[in-house]
C-alpha cells in the first residue's frame, strides 16, 4: 500500500476574550463544558485525529488569550496555520466589531502567500442565550464582504453546529494545506527525474541520530 | 580545527559561547577523566531546573537555541553532556552523581533520541532506587526500545571500532541534506557533522552500545508522571513511524507536540517553535515548587 504522508493542519483560534474559544475547543476535543471562566494565559493547544473524506488528518487546535495583556507568544505560534477560526459572542456587538481587527492581526503575524484565499471561518458562538445582540444577517453580511467565509452558529455549550464548524475547518484546512505541500515539493520531483541518488533513510531500523 | 557552519558562525551562536560558560564536572576520582560538560543558565535560585539530555551524535552546544532563549525568559536550563558511559545503568548513576554534585533534587528532562531514551530510564532507576527525581518528561524523537536498531549484534564490539567507521555509522542515519530544500534544516544538519568530528572514538563508541545493547523502558513504572509531552516531526527524520506510534502507546495521555517539518534536529531548525512548546510545557509548573523558572504567574 502507497503510504500517504501522514499530514498536520494547524488551527488557530482567534477572538475577544470570554467569547467562548476555549470552551469551543473543549467541547469539539474532549466533549467537555463547564460555565466557570478562566481566562487563557499565553496559550496552549490540543490535538485530535479526524478523518476528512478518506484521510486520517492530526488537527493541532491552538487556543489563545482574548485579553491582550495575557498574549506573550511571537510568530513562531502563527508560522505554517491552515486555517483561522474567528470567534465572537452572539451577545456581545463589541467582540463582533473586533473581528476586523483579529483577521488583519491574523494576516500581519502570519503573512500567508495568499490573504485573500487564506480559510478563515466564522463561528457566532453562545446562540443559546436569550439576549441576542447581532443577528444572523448581519454576521454573514460581514462574512459575505470578506471573500465569502464560512459562517456557523454555535453553542459550546449545548454542543450546538460545534462538530460541524470543525468539520469544515478541518476540510479547508485540508485544502491549504494540500496547496501548499504541491508547491514544497515541487523541487523533490525534479530531483527525482534527475536519477540523483537519494539516501534519505526510509526504513525504521538504523541508528537514531 | 576550524568550523565553517552557518549556527557555528552566527552571532546568536558567538554570543552563546561568550557568555555561557562551559563547565567540566569530573566525579570520580578514579583518574580515568569521566568528565561531564555543562552549561548551566537561568536564576541559579530555582531548584527544578529543565535539564536537556544530547543524542548519539550531539554535543551539549545542541541545545544552545533553548538556553539562550528559555534562561532569557527566567526558566534555569542546563545542558549536560556525558563523558564515555558503556551500560545504561552506568550513565543513570553517573547522572545522579552529576545532580548530587549539582545540588539539585529534581527535574524537568527533555531528551532527544538517546538522550530521550535515556532520561526514560532515568525516571526509572530513580524509581528503583527510590530516589524520584524527575518532574517532567519532554521526549523529542524518543524510543522506549533499542530492539528497533539493526547492529544489535554488532553492539559488543563497537569499542574496538576506529572512530572513523563510527562516525560513517552516526552520519549513515542523517538525512542527506540535500533531501530538504530548506536552509534551517540543511544549516541544522551541517552544524550535527561539525560536532560529530569533535567526538572522541570512545565517546562515539559508548553511545553506540547503550544505543544498540537491548534494552527497553518498562512504562509501567512511570505511571506517577503526569507531565509528559512528546515532540515530533511529520517529515522524514531517521526513526519511522512504528517507533512513533509504540511511543504515542506507551504514553497515552502525552501532550502532543507535533511539528509539520524540521528534520531531525528540530531544536535547532525550528528553534522558536520547540521554545514555544517548551514554554507551554513548563508554564502549568510556574508558582509551584516544581517550577522551572522564578516567574510568578500571571492569574486574576
Ligand atoms: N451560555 C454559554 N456560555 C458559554 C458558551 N461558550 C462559553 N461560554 C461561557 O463563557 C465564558 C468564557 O468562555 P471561555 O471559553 O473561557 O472564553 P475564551 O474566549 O476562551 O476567553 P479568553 O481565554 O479570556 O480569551 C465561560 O464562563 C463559559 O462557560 C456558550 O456557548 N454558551
Ligand atoms: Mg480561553
Amino acid at each position: 500500500m502507497a503510504t500517504r504522508k501522514k499530514v498536520l493542519l494547524k488551527v488557530i483560534i482567534l477572538g475577544d476574550s470570554s467569547v467562548g474559544k476555549t470552551s469551543l475547543m473543549n467541547q469539539y476535543v474532549n466533549k467537555k463544558f463547564t460555565n466557570q471562566y478562566k481566562a487563557t494565559i499565553g496559550a496552549d493547544f490540543l490535538t485530535k485525529e479526524v478523518m476528512v473524506d478518506d484521510r486520517i488528518v492530526t488537527m493541532q487546535i491552538w487556543d489563545t488569550a482574548g485579553q491582550e495583556r495575557f498574549q506573550s507568544l511571537g510568530v513562531a505560534f502563527y508560522r505554517g496555520a491552515d486555517c483561522c477560526v474567528l470567534v465572537f459572542d452572539v451577545t456581545s456587538p463589541g467582540s463582533f466589531k473586533s473581528l476586523d481587527g483579529w483577521r488583519d492581526e491574523f494576516l500581519i503575524q502570519a503573512s500567508p502567500s495568499d490573504p485573500d484565499h487564506f480559510p478563515f471561518v466564522v463561528l457566532g458562538n453562545k446562540v443559546d442565550l436569550d439576549n441576542r445582540s447581532v443577528s444572523t444577517k448581519r454576521a454573514q453580511q460581514w462574512c459575505q464582504s470578506k471573500n465569502g467565509l464560512p459562517y456557523f452558529e454555535t453553542s459550546a455549550k449545548e454542543a450546538v453546529n460545534v462538530e460541524q464548524a470543525f468539520k469544515t475547518i478541518a476540510r479547508n484546512a485540508l485544502a491549504q494545506e494540500s496547496d501548499v505541500e504541491l508547491y514544497n515539493e515541487f523541487p523533490d520531483q525534479i530531483k527525482l527525474d534527475g536519477g540523483s541518488t537519494d539516501n534519505r533513510s526510509s526504513g525504521s531500523d538504523n541508528c537514531a541520530c | 580545527m576550524s568550523f565553517s557552519s552557518q549556527i557555528f558562525r552566527s552571532p546568536e551562536y558567538t554570543s552563546f559561547r561568550c557568555n555561557v560558560p562551559l563547565k567540566q564536572i569530573i566525579l570520580d576520582d578514579t583518574g580515568t577523566n569521566k568528565g561531564w560538560r555543562v552549561y548551566d543558565t537561568g536564576p541559579r535560585s530555582v531548584e527544578t531546573p529543565l535539564v536537556f539530555l544530547h543524542p548519539v551524535s550531539g554535543r551539549a552546544e545542541v541545545f544552545f537555541k533553548q538556553l539562550l532563549t528559555l534562561s532569557s525568559k527566567g526558566y534555569r536550563v542546563i545542558s549536560a553532556e556525558n563523558p564515555p558511559y558503556w551500560s545504561v545503568t552506568e550513565w543513570c548513576e553517573g547522572f545522579m552523581q552529576l545532580l548530587d554534585h549539582m545540588d539539585i533534587k529534581q527535574v524537568h528532562l527533555f531528551g532527544a533520541s538517546l538522550g530521550g531514551f535515556l532520561a526514560q530510564k532515568f525516571v526509572e532507576f530513580s524509581t528503583i532506587v527510590h530516589q524520584p527525581r524527575v518532574v517532567s518528561l519532554f521526549l523529542c524523537n524518543a524510543f522506549t526500545d533499542t530492539s528497533i536498531f539493526k547492529y544489535k549484534d554488532a553492539a559488543v564490539l563497537f569499542w574496538i571500532l576506529p572512530a572513523i567507521v563510527l562516525r560513517k555509522m552516526v552520519l549513515s542515519n542523517f538525512s542527506s541534506r540535500e533531501t530538504f530544500y530548506d536552509t534551517r534544516i540543511m544549516d541544522s544538519i551541517d552544524f550535527m557533522v561539525e560536532l560529530i568530528e569533535s567526538l572522541s572514538q570512545a565517546d562515539l563508541a559508548s553511545r553506540l552500545t547503550i544505543n544498540c545493547l537491548n534494552s527497553r523502558v518498562n512504562t509501567s513504572l512511570m505511571r506517577g508522571l503526569k507531565g509528559v509531552t512528546l515532540m515530533d516531526v511529520f517529515d522524514d527524520y531517521a526513526l519511522g513511524s512504528p517507533i512513533k506510534e509504540k511511543i504515542y502507546q506507551e504514553y497515552p495521555d502525552a501532550k502532543l507536540a507535533q511539528l509539520k517539518s524540521g528534520g531531525n534536529f528540530p531544536y535547532l531548525s525550528r528553534s522558536d517553535e520547540v521554545n514555544l512548546h517548551l514554554q507551554i510545557h513548563l508554564r502549568k509548573y510556574d508558582g509551584t515548587p516544581y517550577s522551572a523558572s522564578d516567574n510568578i504567574p500571571n492569574t486574576e
